[in-house]
């Protein structure tokens, strides 16, 4: 439970919500699902002194627009996300990635704007801080870091542990943001700052209110593992997502995008990997070597009781297997649907 | 629930909640979680606290039909929704079929995560009647059993949903 | 046992209509008006001198009405185990010290939770800190930091710093042994720290009122925490009642008696409120007792067809910060050792080491999940090294019926020798074993065995029960007993029992248990021991009441006993249909004759009730118990050895419960302990670091969900069985199926990969490492190879 009283303001549109966060600053926090923000206030890493609640408001369902592309209000829940006849047909690895979150009640509570706008994680972050962790560490305000002690002040290496965000970033996903300013456009990835103690780059009053995933082009593939030792109720070690497309005739691939969640303060892409694989054959030693290269260029956290090496070592494995998969849907051998499994 | 509000911390607000086809009025803080009010101020204490941390499952109730972990759920925001809870299940006293099923296939020991079970259990028989293992499993991966190992849980489903297990208990 | 009604049956439990509905009233659930919120101010040090506490600004927050530290307590300590050579050690608040982080300091009631917390982050303590010791090897090094002085006794047994007990035992001449054996082997396995999980935090509700506390906490067992809260209270067990509540799991975690349940009770004998205390989940899992992590050093001699000629056996218990139940678990890791198989010559050392961690409790099973992967996974390696398979090898050490075992005791109609044939049988284990290696496919499915043995009921502690059986005046009954039903179905166990004897119909039999001022004494359910020892007091006063229905009943149709016969509470006598008297009938003669007494059946039961006394602790001398189960498990696991992902396919459990009073409650207890055992294998782990625990949370602690189920397979040996007015041997089911599993577990992984695991949990990381060294091993033509941790260098290198 949460201790101490704090005020609420539901309003009944995503303006007013703007509004308020802009009358009230920094002593104010949104709260769609509250998955995220209400176990921050009960462990007080959040302590607003007001919660606006997106409660009263309802999201438009999944649309396609004129150009392919389709349309998600940031207030659609992530079990309807992945039961959407549509989102699983236009974009299955976003279905996918939305089944993974958590557990079954989260699914239906949190919402796919606040997956992606969830703040990052540490352990002894995420716990009450009534004995143990006592003192803030930097990402509460203060003046040490638990686990990592030699870390000048205000950096902080706490994970952003989203599985939708990896997905939606391979697919190259745009957000539609509201604030005081009107609206604006921003990418997904350009949405993360990399930095874990303002996870976000958001302004105090803006509010994400939808994200439009884009028509996959022609020959498009794509795989997703999210790397758990449970089937539910977890984080992940890492979360893998590859979406890449092949070249009009032959078993080349023209581009392609590899993201990897769950391993830094955002989830990052695995360029150099990228560029190896654009214009290559889409074979078994091409992607052995992707897969090495992606384990070789990103420098992932130890998080949650797993090793660094660990890490790195298990995404090496996990990420050929992934654009293994997103190679043979390209190539048309496995079809674009399907639901890979989480391992 | 499609009015504005605005409430301050230290004043209790009244609203209407509707649990198990009853309205109550109920007197809350901001900070009270449904959790609470269902136990504390309705007296239904069928649903019950495990984590208040949104991981075990023990306080799940339904929602409009959708299941919710009530320590995680402000009880303001359920003003003039529709609650059910492990009480509700059996209105008359005749148990459901799934609460009978847990009866007949020892998919109760402790009980204490049995209300949520049930409750998860009949929002997706619900909206499935006829789950395969798999989407039990996905159903079910909110709710943390530690006595029965959940192959008794599994089974009470199959039996619920006239999936060919008989019952093992008399 | 076909011509019973109700014993042997699968009975549904009789509170489950109650759980399923959600009238099921659990401690937190109890409601009283007026109901102050407790708190606990905790101690964020490992080890530190408490140089002054200020409670001051607490007490004068407005809705605080009551703060306690340790000045106002009786000063009465008390223990897990409480004898001359373990005397009681730890305070109900810390004194003057503080030597884990969490341990309880000072206690505030206050009106709301949100005033609770504001009062806890109003008590100043200033500390002194002090060095810490985290791990027994460093512990037990000259110039550790002391956690305590080591008592005279013991520190008469070793020189060792740190050592909160001592167990020494051993028989025959293992040095001879060792020189006669074909083949000796010796290993070193660790078992890591993880704890019980139960879904049901731990809460305490107190009031004072009248003169009497009124208490409603979440047990393992009523009249030993108020024996323990009415001691450290100073108050006569009179004034201290235990109400019933139901108990939403436990699995070891919640018999000792807790600071929080001490200063729910004085808080309310203060404020004159009624005073609860809920731990969070953060507490439960950084401060509260877990299982103890144990080493276990093996060195194992045998001749060459696999049969054993010796033991050596060393157990090592991180206790933490006070004895606890360590004493317990180093003495129960030698009856773990001893049990199943046939060990000519014996050495064994226990020793059970203070640490600056929260105190250890036991875990179900209580030591045996951590010996027999030990032993199991270490015979496995003997009988490959010697070109035996496991089931044979097993066969062979395994004990036969009625041998007698070295401490005196006897293992009656032990089904060992059944269970490994048959779980052999059923699991097809030698056509599946030895194959993974030779699979092409990177995913290996791998198979192995695992034998134990548990106890039910001992008098470790004086483990009596007592059973009231009444009549009532339409012939159904009420019985009265102290069993404590905490998920395993002892309430629908007893009234099968007693609805058998009675021969009435089940539904009516009324059970009444567990409240202190009411229902007479039980030990509770741990020691494993309800079935057999409150099982047999249940029979023995429904017997009693039986015979007193028939003794009246032959009154009134005037013949002998022996003519009588009974069915559905109506009594005839044979061969004449006219002369027949119901129980009401009866009741009501006796009411009208007996100067208006109703019927009423007592039965009391004891275990070894000729036994004086419970075997020493030190030396384990003197008889342990006269109920012994075995069991044999198999376990099927796959592994990814790309990635070194293990799960657990299906697990056979085959065991000599005796007979099953309920077969349906028993495979609920199979599948229980397989999950219990897997999560131990593969998932849980509690990972502290300097005395922190990083991660008390459901979501980073990992218990097996939905996802992780195995498939569970039950079979039963049966080798006793049920008799109406005779008594019964029932073989424990609750606690001895985590440990076979688990070893099981382990040596099916080695089946897949060829790696051996030497400790637990079996993760990915090891799991790979392992399969890394045997590629570079069999590069170079050597075979399977073992994982040896790192403070294997430091345990050879022990000092005495």
């Amino acid at each position: 439970m949460i201790l101490y009283e704090f005020d609420y303001e539901r309003p009944a549109s995503l303006e007013q919500a703007s509004a308020h966060l802009r009358r009230l600053g920094d002593s104010a926090r949104l709260a769609a699902g509250g998955t995220d923000l209400f176990p921050g206030m009960r462990v007080a890493n959040e302590r607003p002194a007001t919660v606006v609640s997106l409660g009263a408001l309802s999201p438009a369902p999944p649309t396609r627009q004129p150009d392919g592309a389709i349309r998600i209000d940031a207030l659609t829940r992530l079990a309807a996300v992945a039961d959407s006849e549509l989102i699983r047909d236009a974009a299955p690895m976003l279905a996918l990635a939305a089944s993974v979150v958590a557990s079954c009640p989260i699914r239906h509570m949190a919402t796919l704007g606040g997956n992606l706008c969830q703040d990052t994680r540490c352990l002894q972050l995420n716990q009450k801080h009534d004995y143990q962790f006592k003192p803030d560490c930097y990402k509460r305000g203060g003046a040490v870091c638990y686990p990592f002690p030699n870390n000048p002040p205000g950096t902080c290496w706490s994970v952003h542990l989203s599985d939708t965000a990896p997905a939606l970033i391979a697919l190259d996903a745009r957000v539609e943001i509201i604030g005081g300013a009107g609206s604006r456009w921003a990418s997904v990835e350009s949405l993360f700052s990399g930095s874990g103690m303002k996870p976000l780059r958001l302004a105090g009053d803006e509010i994400v209110r939808a994200i439009v995933v884009p028509a996959p082009a022609a020959r498009f593939g794509w795989g997703f593992r999210k790397s758990a030792r449970r089937g539910g109720l977890e984080y992940g070690a890492s979360v893998m997502s590859v979406a890449l497309t092949a070249a009009e005739a032959t078993q080349t691939c023209r581009s392609a995008r590899i993201v990897i969640g769950a391993i830094r303060e955002r989830p990052v892409r695995a360029l150099q990997a990228e560029q190896m694989l654009s214009g290559a054959a889409l074979d078994a030693e091409t992607i052995a070597q992707a897969a090495a290269a992606v384990a070789k260029e990103i420098s992932p956290l130890p998080h949650h009781g797993f090793t660094r090496s660990y890490i790195r070592d298990d995404i090496r494995v996990k990420i050929a297997r992934v654009l293994r998969e997103a190679a043979d849907r390209a190539l048309g051998a496995d079809g674009q649907k399907g639901e890979a499994d989480r391992g | 629930m499609d009015n504005a509000l605005r409430i301050k911390g230290t004043r209790s607000q009244v609203v209407e909640i509707c649990v198990n086809d009853e309205w109550h009025e109920v007197s809350v803080r901001p900070r009270h979680m449904l959790v609470e009010v269902l136990r504390e101020m309705i007296g239904l204490t069928g649903t019950k606290d495990g984590c208040e941390q949104g991981a075990c499952g023990a306080c799940t109730v339904l929602i409009e039909g959708a299941p919710a972990l009530s320590c995680m759920t402000l009880a303001v925001d359920c003003e003039g929704k529709h609650v059910r809870t492990v009480e509700g299940l059996a209105p008359d006293g005749r148990v459901s079929p799934i609460q009978q099923a847990f009866l007949d296939q020892g998919a109760v020991q402790c009980g204490f995560c049995t209300p949520g079970m049930l409750m998860s259990i009949t929002s997706l028989l619900e909206r499935n009647p006829r789950p395969t293992v798999p989407e039990i499993k996905k159903a079910l991966d909110g709710n943390l059993c530690r006595c029965t190992g959940y192959n008794a849980i599994v089974d009470a489903v199959l039996q619920a949903s006239g999936q060919g297990v008989e019952p093992l208990m008399k | 046992m076909d011509r019973l009604s109700y014993v042997g049956k699968s009975m549904r439990r009789r509170d489950g209509p109650d759980k399923v509905t959600g009238r099921a009233a659990y401690s937190q659930d109890v409601k009283l008006p007026g109901t102050l919120v407790g708190r606990i101010l905790r101690s964020p040090h490992p080890h530190a001198r408490i140089v002054r506490i200020d409670t001051s600004r607490a007490s004068q927050l407005p809705g605080v009405k009551a703060v306690i530290t340790v000045d106002d307590t009786k000063g009465i300590k008390h223990g897990f185990v409480e004898t001359p050579r373990y005397p009681p050690d730890q305070e109900v608040l810390a004194r003057e010290r503080v030597r884990f982080v969490g341990e309880e300091i000072a206690a505030v009631a206050a009106v709301d939770q949100v005033t609770a917390q504001r009062a806890i982050d109003l008590i100043e303590v200033e500390y002194e800190i002090l060095p810490a010791v985290f791990d027994p090897f460093e512990a037990m090094k000259p110039g550790a930091p002391e956690v305590h002085p080591v008592l005279p006794k013991i520190r008469s047994e070793t020189p060792l710093p740190n050592i909160a007990g001592r167990t020494a035992t051993g028989w025959g001449d293992v040095e001879a042994g060792f020189a006669q054996s074909d083949y000796v082997r010796e290993d070193r396995f660790e078992s890591h720290l993880r704890t019980h999980g139960y879904l049901e935090p731990q809460v305490t509700l107190a009031h004072w009122e009248h003169d009497k506390l009124n208490v409603w906490t979440s047990s393992m067992g009523t009249f030993i925490k108020r024996a323990k809260l009415a001691k450290v209270l100073d108050l006569p067990f009179a004034a201290v009642r235990i109400h019933k509540t139901y108990v939403g799991g436990t699995f070891g975690g919640k018999i000792d008696l807790y600071s929080h349940e001490y200063c729910a009770a004085r808080l309310s004998m203060i404020t004159a409120r009624p005073v609860r205390i809920v731990a969070t989940r953060e507490e439960i899992f950084s401060a509260y007792r877990h299982g103890q992590p144990l080493v276990m050093e093996i060195k194992t001699g045998v001749r060459k067809d696999g049969t054993i000629v010796c033991q050596q056996v060393r157990a090592i218990n991180n206790a933490g910060a006070f004895r606890g139940s360590g004493v317990v678990v180093i003495f129960l890791a030698w009856g773990f050792t001893m049990l199943p198989y046939r060990i000519p010559n014996l050495a064994y050392e226990g020793l059970s080491v203070y640490t600056n961690y929260p105190v250890r409790a036991p875990q179900r099973g209580h030591g045996c999940p951590q010996i027999r992967f030990a032993i199991e996974s270490q015979l496995d390696r003997i009988a490959e090294d010697l070109g035996i398979d496991p089931v044979t090898i097993r066969l062979r050490n395994a004990r036969k019926p009625w041998e007698a075992l070295p401490n005196g005791d006897n293992v009656h109609e032990a089904g060992l020798l059944e269970c490994i044939e048959l779980a052999a049988r059923k699991s097809d284990f030698l056509a599946k074993h030895g194959r993974a290696r030779q699979a092409k496919s990177t995913i290996r499915r791998g198979i192995g065995m695992g034998v134990s043995s548990y106890f039910g009921g001992s008098l470790i502690y004086p483990n009596g029960s007592g059973v009231i059986v009444k009549m009532a005046d339409d012939g159904s009954a009420t019985v009265l007993t102290g069993a404590i039903d905490v998920g395993q179905g002892a309430e629908t166990v007893i009234a099968q029992i007693v609805a058998e004897e009675l021969y009435l119909p089940i539904e009516d039999v009324r059970i009444v248990s567990s409240d202190t001022d009411t229902t007479p004494q039980d030990i509770g359910a741990w020691i494993s021991g309800m079935t057999y020892v409150t099982g047999n007091a249940a029979r023995q006063a429904a017997s009693n009441a039986r015979d007193k229905l028939l003794q009246l009943a032959a009154e009134k149709l005037g013949c002998a006993i022996d003519e009588l016969e009974v069915r559905d509470k109506v009594v005839r006598r044979r061969g004449e249909p006219g002369k027949q008297i119901t129980y009401r009938e009866i009741i009501a003669h006796s009411v009208a004759t007996r100067r208006g007494d109703t019927v009423i059946g007592e039965g009391f039961w004891r275990t070894m009730r000729d036994e004086p006394t419970h075997p020493s602790l030190a030396t384990t001398k003197g008889r342990w118990s006269e109920n012994y189960a075995f069991s044999c498990q198999v376990a099927e696991v796959e592994v990814d050895t790309e990635t070194g992902e293990a799960r657990v396919l299906k697990a056979w459990t085959v065991h000599d419960c005796g007979f099953a009073v309920n077969p349906a409650l028993v495979k609920g207890q199979v599948d229980g302990q397989v999950s219990m055992a897997l999560g131990h294998a593969f998932l849980e782990e509690l990972i502290t670091k300097d005395g922190y625990t990083l991660n008390p949370t459901w979501l980073d602690y990992r218990m097996p969900t939905i996802h992780e189920m195995a498939h569970s397979q039950d079979d039963e040996i049966v080798t006793e069985e049920y008799t109406v007015g005779k008594s019964f041997r029932v073989k424990e089911v609750g606690e001895g199926l985590v440990s076979g599993v688990l070893a099981a577990i382990a040596n099916a992984v080695y089946d897949a990969t060829g790696v051996r695991m030497h400790s637990t949990p079996f993760t990915p990381e090891k799991i790979l490492k392992g399969l890394r060294q045997l590629e570079r091993k069999e590069r170079l033509g050597r075979a399977a190879v073992d994982i040896q941790e790192e403070a294997d260098e430091q345990a050879t290198a022990l000092p005495g």
